[in-house]
């Protein structure tokens, strides 16, 4: 009793041996079972003074649940079981019916791996083709500014 | 004598309700040294307790050691995720009160075997000590807290 093995087993991580050794005391020592239940029953207790009340409403959750398994199961068990006259699409039919389709279609495309190169190149020419965009654009407003300075310049002069 | 202490009666329903109010608060606690977190704690406690009762009906097993089983079947949902050692000491640094009475060492090798299931070779190896120090530290943190509680 006092070489911890009560407390492994009652733990949970006893080994097999301890175990055996274990249910083997409990049968040929009655004070071993006394104290066994004993210190069962204070990890009850100790659980007990470490427990958290439930928010209101999870009993009804649990219910719930439940009640969805057993409609679940009572739906599995009423379904027939297909005759042995049935061909193989006649069964895989009947099997498929038993099962609610949760998501049948997907949204996702597949698509050619050797696509990746031209989604690659087409990235990389829209990059450079912005870039020229911006450098013809940046090199027009400047153009457009010496254009309107040798305006201003030429009516100076001949004013 | 311990029949009337441990208050099993034997021939109780297992339904779903007599599970809720006698082991949900207590798992709740126990999901929530594991979890840590409120919100993960109670939806844990919803889909332990749905399918343990289911288990346990079906299986139409006895009254006794109800709470021990429903601990290691939560322990083993819930520590699916293989944590290392560190992470796991990391976790156990969170204080609580029920084990205020235990020292270091005590609380690592407690919470890590009742919130973990860590076994006492892994603990020693983890740890650096001896099993049989290992061991020991378990055996005097459980007598230290049935003490604390009266017991």
């Amino acid at each position: 009793m006092e070489s911890g093995l009560m407390e492994t087993y009652v733990m949970g991580i006893a080994t097999e041996e301890e175990i055996q050794q274990v249910l083997s005391l409990t049968k040929t020592h009655p004070e071993f079972k006394n104290a066994l239940d004993q210190l069962e029953f204070d990890m009850e207790t100790l659980a007990q003074s470490m427990s958290i009340d439930p928010p209101a409403g999870t009993l009804e959750k649990i219910e719930q649940e439940i009640n969805q398994i057993q409609r679940r199961n009572q739906a599995l068990q009423a379904e027939p079981e297909p005759a042995f006259r049935y061909d193989n699409r006649e069964q895989e039919y009947a099997k498929q019916e038993r099962y609610i389709e949760v998501e049948s279609e997907s949204n996702q495309m597949r698509v050619n791996k050797a696509w990746k190169w031209a989604f690659i190149a087409v990235f990389v020419l829209g990059k450079i083709f912005l870039a020229t965009a911006i450098y013809f654009y940046l090199e027009n407003r400047q153009a457009q500014e010496q254009i309107n300075e040798l305006k201003i310049e030429l009516k100076q002069k001949l004013r | 004598m311990f029949k009337a202490v441990l208050n099993i009666p034997p021939a109780e329903p297992k339904d779903i309700r007599w599970f809720y109010d006698r082991y949900a608060a207590m798992l709740l606690g126990y999901i929530n040294g594991i979890v840590k977190d409120k919100q993960q704690s109670e939806d844990q406690l919803v889909k332990i307790l749905t399918s343990f009762t289911q288990d346990f009906v079906a299986a139409e097993k006895s009254n006794q050691h109800i709470w021990l089983e429903l601990r290691q079947y939560a322990q083993n949902r819930l520590n699916s995720a293989v944590l290392s050692d560190r992470q796991l000491i990391q976790k156990q640094s969170v204080s609580e009160p029920g084990l205020a009475s235990l020292d270091d060492l005590q609380k690592i090798v407690f919470k890590a075997v009742y919130y973990h299931g860590k076994s006492i070779s892994q603990l020693a190896i983890s740890l650096n000590y001896g099993e049989e120090e290992i061991r020991n530290q378990l055996k005097l943190a459980i007598d230290k807290m049935r003490r604390a509680r009266g017991n």
